[in-house]
């Protein structure tokens, strides 16, 4: 195929309006007649709603209308089972139960945000309560089996053997350990917005999002109204990381408010509203058992992982990280009265690697083996769960290439061995890894008489560069400059794959794949059709040719001593344009092959002898994610993953009060999250071996690639630093002076 | 952070409690009074309503507003003036995505009374360009890939123009320091230190 564009480093198509303040977030939309929508939270866990008193918000100036259960905004529980599970099962406000602190139980419309806010609080509500469970650790012990079909337990055993813990009892050494973390929350610096107008019975609404199809069909289901009644816009989304792969309530309860005023409605939920409104990350609790003989090679691995919910599975990291001939690894699941959980960056193996990839580290230090040796002594070239050969996997090449440019030799082995004045220094490093997936998507290429082509596809770019990949996607496969194609994206009147998983947009770092495929064969049909219409149409100077004496090449059609751009082409037909809408054919072969992204990550951490607090220094990533297809693009997510990952190791949690059910931190000020001065230059390097068994591209995602593996390299470097192992995310200052 | 150096120029830290506490005496004695409603956005206010009459010099051009005491510069530059490159993260001061410049200063929009600005010049991240021809800095963040979904962009952009001008992008160690009222949440540090540090370089 011809490599016009795919692996150059572009900026991004949509870069210069984002540079300039003039792309349009949901909430830069100012409808005219616009009203304000503000909304009151339970201040209760766990109880019902004796009464709500809303005569004084009513009376106050500017007020529309207060909503509650009292004055129902009517909502439809979702019906689609993603939306269930990984969203609201239960949309806010429909009955008098409060199920967690911070629930949405009423909302003021008003004529302005000011008069909407300041009404809020004249809402006065009066609870019965009763005790929440809150206290994840508390649940631990009584956790109950997951609620399938996700969370399924995974045990795989050599011949002969009974059990797992027959197989450790077997093993010459075995180290176990508990790793923890709190919640987590997405944060993404975009609030979830949505500005919702009708025209008559058909709804348009402002409003950023993963999927846009999924979007639009939970709006449908919520509302009552056919899903092509609701068109879901969202070209620019201000960060998802899962947050926004479906709908929450504000969303919801904007389109209804809108619809029961008659005028356009803007939500806009605060910082503080978003810890409880929409989902976090639960927290976990992780039990790693290890079994090896003493020359390193595992023999067991036995994990008990211990979440709030199933698809977030940190037992899962073994079946894609090292060769092992015995693997038993189960969740179980507590159940709380908190605010509801849903996917982040890497699910499962953002904690999961935390704790495998510390246990490989504390295993490596008793056994006196250099921990990249420890790794490689159990290398898999094969998927431990499937036991396929994969595809495509250079992650030896990672590890050397890494410490090569981190300068891993000069470590040294026993803690606390450096210092530099008040500092102890060390290093630590850890895999990432994540299994590929791709989806089978749709797209749209369409030609068009000004000499462009517009290439759509029904997916979103969070930040990731989807847009840009959507650009060179198409520019690659119709030989074009990346400047004569039309992106576009975040709309849900694009197309969409009838079936699959592909309407979820982006999800599962799948995107990129996904894109690629798609466009690559829709653009295929696209010249297919503009080869059709240029011997068809009469006022083509191609009519009446075989179709097969045309050829298409860097958008000029030749034949038979003929030659015109499509735009020419197009121009004189009189034709606007010629398209093709497609679902792409997936090539890769899951019969006989395992596909995996991975990585190497190196950290050097100093922490300050006296106050314990931890200094992420350096940091080296080298990543195997097959062809990269735009080398900035691509820089940015996994520079960024590193920056959430060092949030996870060293600063980030919700403080969930046991007693109360309140989110103690819910603002920027207490939820640490890390600033520009936290990070330090990262070195991103990657591996670029085109993985063409997965695709024709060679191009395996990468978007929560390094939300794995860094907090376990943080936390490994820390230990090597100080001699302290802490297990307990964030590593916070206490838990290195104690 | 901030230093009073240049006397007459900013927003110093008394004059804004001066014209907060103004602001709030004007809605505390007008409470219950009737709506400002879409006053703020055009036209003479109704009878009675608390309104407060400001003209701000946005972005080169003089735009008089009859505003609800209540509203921040934030609200005023998005809800009112249809500027909305100016982002709102979160209305508590705590993240700089609503960073603007008053008087050539750097301030958190979110925090500060629109009604207190009478007569000041703002700058938003709309007015960095000269039409076509980006701003160096918007120019470096694109070129240096310092952003990723952009929502905290135009908040770095307006911190880091005003950064370079007072002369504190001298080293990393400095853009980093200074540029660390601003959060991204997609992490786009290492790019936007590249760019800060580009267009630094670039004068
Ligand atoms: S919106 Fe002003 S600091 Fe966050
Ligand atoms: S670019 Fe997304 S928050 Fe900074």
């Amino acid at each position: 195929m011809t490599r016009t564009s795919l692996g150059a480093p572009l900026d991004r198509v949509d870069g210069r309006a984002k540079v300039t303040g003039a792309a349009r977030y949901a909430a830069d939309n100012n409808p005219a007649g616009l009203a304000h929508g503000y909304f009151v939270l339970s201040t209760i866990a766990k109880g019902t709603i004796r009464s709500i008193d809303a005569a004084r918000a009513s009376a106050a100036p500017g007020v529309l209308a207060v909503y509650s259960h009292a004055n129902p905004l009517r909502l439809l529980p979702p019906r689609s089972y993603i939306a269930q599970f990984i969203g609201e099962p239960q949309r806010a406000m429909q009955d008098a139960v409060v199920r967690h602190y911070g629930q949405i139980v009423a909302m003021v419309v008003a004529e302005t945000f000011e008069q909407a806010r300041d009404a809020a609080a004249l809402v006065t509500v009066e609870y019965d309560a009763q005790p929440p469970a809150a206290d994840f650790l508390a649940g631990v012990p009584g956790a109950r089996d997951p609620q399938t079909p996700f969370g399924h337990p995974v045990t795989i055993l050599a011949d002969g053997v009974p059990d797992i813990d027959a197989a450790l009892a077997a093993s010459e050494v075995t180290h176990t350990a508990v790793y923890t973390q709190p919640p987590e929350h997405h944060n993404p610096m975009e609030p979830h917005s949505a500005v919702a107008m009708w025209d008559g019975g058909k709804l348009t609404i402002h409003s950023g999002s993963q999927g846009p199809a999924l979007h639009a069909l939970d709006l449908a289901e919520g509302l009552g109204v056919p899903q092509e009644d609701v068109h879901v816009i969202g070209p620019y989304v201000g960060g998802g990381f899962g947050g926004k792969a479906t709908s929450w309530s504000p969303t919801l309860l904007a389109a209804a408010a809108a619809r029961a005023l008659r005028r356009p409605v803007k939500v806009v939920t605060t910082r503080e509203q978003l810890f409880t409104v929409t989902g976090h990350r639960t927290a976990s609790h992780l039990t790693v058992t290890l079994g090896a003989r003493r020359d390193g090679t595992l023999t067991a691995v036995k994990n008990l992982a211990v979440t709030t919910f199933e698809i977030e599975n940190p037992a899962s990291p073994p079946t894609a990280a090292y060769k092992c001939p015995n693997l038993d690894l189960r969740l179980k699941v507590v159940d709380l009265d908190i605010p509801r959980r849903t996917i982040m960056r890497a699910p499962g193996y953002a904690a999961g690697t935390f704790g495998l990839e510390c246990a490989m580290d504390e295993l490596a230090h008793e056994l006196g083996l250099d921990p990249i040796e420890l790794r490689m002594r159990n290398y898999a070239t094969a998927s431990p769960d499937k036991g396929l050969p994969y595809a495509s996997k250079h992650l030896d090449e990672c590890y050397r290439v890494g410490a090569e440019r981190f300068g891993w030799s000069r470590r040294k082995a026993e803690p606390r061995s450096v210092t530099d004045g008040q500092w102890l220094v060390g290093m630590g490093m850890a895999t990432c890894v994540l299994p590929s997936s791709q989806h089978a998507g749709a797209a749209r290429v369409r030609f068009r008489a000004n000499g462009t082509v517009e290439v759509a596809c029904n997916t979103a770019d969070l930040g990731t560069g989807a847009m840009t990949v959507l650009a060179m996607a198409g520019a690659d496969r119709l030989g074009l400059p990346v400047g004569r194609i039309r992106p576009a994206l975040g709309d849900s009147t694009l197309p969409v794959a009838a079936e699959g998983d592909s309407f979820m947009g982006a999800v599962g770092s799948a995107a990129t794949s996904t894109i690629l495929s798609a466009v690559h064969d829709a653009a295929g049909e696209a010249i297919t059709a503009l080869i059709a219409h240029a011997v068809s149409d009469a006022r083509s100077p191609f009519h009446g040719m075989d179709a097969q004496d045309v050829r298409y090449s860097s958008g000029v059609l030749e034949g038979g001593g003929r030659r015109a751009g499509f735009g020419e082409l197009l121009t004189t037909t009189g034709t606007p344009g010629v398209e093709a809408v497609t679902t792409a054919t997936l090539g890769e072969d899951t019969e006989r092959y395992a596909f995996i992204t991975s990585g190497a990550h190196f950290c050097e951490v100093r922490v300050h002898r006296l106050t314990g607090e931890a200094r992420l220094s350096r940091v080296t990533c080298v990543v195997d994610a097959g062809t990269i297809v735009n080398g900035k693009t691509a820089r940015g997510q996994i520079a960024g993953g590193v920056v959430m990952s060092a949030g996870q190791a060293l600063l980030e949690g919700a403080y969930v009060e046991p007693a109360t059910g309140r989110i103690a931190n819910a603002n920027f000020a207490d939820y640490l999250v890390p600033v520009n001065a936290d990070i330090p230059a990262v070195d991103v390097h990657f591996l670029d071996h085109p993985d063409t068994r997965y695709n024709p591209q060679g191009a395996r995602g990468l978007g929560e690639l390094t939300g794995t593996g860094v907090a376990a390299a943080i936390a490994n470097a820390i230990y090597n630093a100080t001699g302290t192992r802490v297990r307990d995310l964030p590593i916070t200052p206490d838990k290195l002076l104690s | 952070m901030e230093q009073a150096s240049e006397p007459e120029r900013g927003v110093s830290r008394r004059g804004f409690l001066a014209t907060s506490a103004a602001a709030a005496a004007l809605a505390a004695g007008t409470a219950g009074a009737p709506s400002p409603a879409a006053a703020a956005t055009a036209g003479p206010a109704r009878a009675g309503a608390s309104v407060v009459r400001v003209t701000l010099r946005v972005n080169g051009r003089e735009r008089t507003l009859s505003l609800d005491p209540r509203v921040t510069l934030l609200d005023a530059l998005r809800e009112r003036l249809d500027l909305t490159g100016t982002k709102k993260g979160c209305d508590r001061g705590q993240c700089g995505a609503c960073t603007v410049h008053v008087e050539g200063r750097r301030v958190l929009s979110c925090l500060t009374l629109a009604a207190g600005l009478d007569g000041k010049a703002v700058t938003t991240v709309e007015g960095l360009a000269r039409g076509d021809e980006l701003h160096p800095v918007q120019r470096a963040f694109l070129e240096c890939d310092g952003l990723q979904c952009g929502f905290c962009t135009p908040g770095q952009i307006m911190s880091a123009v005003a950064l370079i001008r007072e002369g504190h992008a001298g080293s990393e160690e400095e853009i980093r320091e200074f540029m660390s009222g601003n959060i991204c949440r997609c992490g786009a540090y290492p790019g936007i230190v590249a760019a800060v540090k580009a267009a630094g370089e670039r004068g």
